[in-house]
């Protein structure tokens, strides 16, 4: 069976049906419930069954406080998802407590010269590389420092994501605060020569659901 | 999935390659127990981690000299 999310104990299986088609089952435990659906099949490595599966995910949040679980994690049996929620839960519900009202936004900054500076340099020595690659990464750094300062009056923490070209950051946020954070950062865009900004969500907190990884 | 072109790309764009990077880079991980076996003979027993993450994430925590070629 295909697992999508764990919520509270007493919440109903949604409307919601899966990326197989079949409707969304319940297994629960004392202090969470897992939300399953039917397949004895794994999903296609494709992107429209991820695309689905996250439309899913973002659907179950506007109903109810959730920890989305990691696609696609497929356990044979319920009793192997029952052993699983058993010997996690005590974290999980103290997890979905932490998280109820918030939600998770990315913010990505990139700038022109991001592609020269971590590219290959064929055309230039190896010193100039590396002076290129220091400065690059010295600028990485301080977008870092520099954006979770901007976030510091909203984000209740920030998780550095991996990304090829410039910083991406994931800030845990309260729902009511979204819209100021967005602002925000826009307005730091202006001030930011040549620098390109994006903030996408809200979205469950995919990157928060274990603990925190920086506190700010 | 590559963010090397999101540059060019619309924000419903990258808002979409966040959320699928997200969906299979993010969300609760979970442990679980595998019996192989053959015709009702349990064979081999494997612990797993069911992890399955981006490419970039697997590179960096397995040692230069373990990747696969």
């Amino acid at each position: 069976m295909l697992l999508y999310a764990v919520v509270p104990a007493d919440a109903t299986a949604p409307e919601t049906r899966g990326i197989f088609g079949q409707r969304l089952e319940t297994i629960r435990g004392a202090l969470v419930t897992v939300l399953v659906e039917e397949s004895f099949e794994p999903p296609r490595a494709a992107s429209d069954e991820s695309q689905a599966f996250a439309k899913i995910i973002c659907d179950i949040a506007m109903t109810t406080p959730m920890l989305p679980i990691r696609f696609p994690t497929m356990l044979t049996t319920r009793s192997a998802v029952l052993a699983e929620l058993q010997s996690n839960e005590p974290a999980w519900r103290r997890r979905l407590a932490e998280l109820d009202g918030l939600s998770e936004v990315v913010i990505r900054a990139q700038w022109p010269e991001a592609d020269r500076d971590l590219g290959p340099a064929s055309d230039s020595s190896g010193t100039t590389y590396l002076v290129n690659r220091a400065a690059a990464i010295h600028r990485r750094d301080a977008s870092v420092a520099e954006i979770s300062e901007l976030v510091r009056g909203w984000a209740r923490e920030i998780k550095v994501l991996h990304s090829q070209q410039g910083v991406r950051i994931a800030c845990l946020v309260a729902n009511a605060d979204i819209p100021q954070l967005r602002n925000a950062v826009m307005t730091w865009q202006q001030a930011c020569n040549g620098s390109k900004v994006m903030v996408s969500g809200p979205w469950p907190a995919f990157s928060f659901v274990d603990q925190a990884v920086v506190s700010i | 999935m590559s963010d090397a072109a999101v540059e060019k790309w619309s924000d419903e764009q990258v808002a979409l390659v966040d959320l699928i990077d997200r969906v299979i880079g993010g969300g609760v991980v979970i442990t679980g127990d595998l019996v192989l076996g053959v015709a009702g003979v349990d064979l081999v027993y494997l612990g797993l981690r069911l992890v399955l993450a981006p490419a970039h994430e697997v590179e960096q925590s397995v040692p230069l000299g373990r990747r696969l070629a």
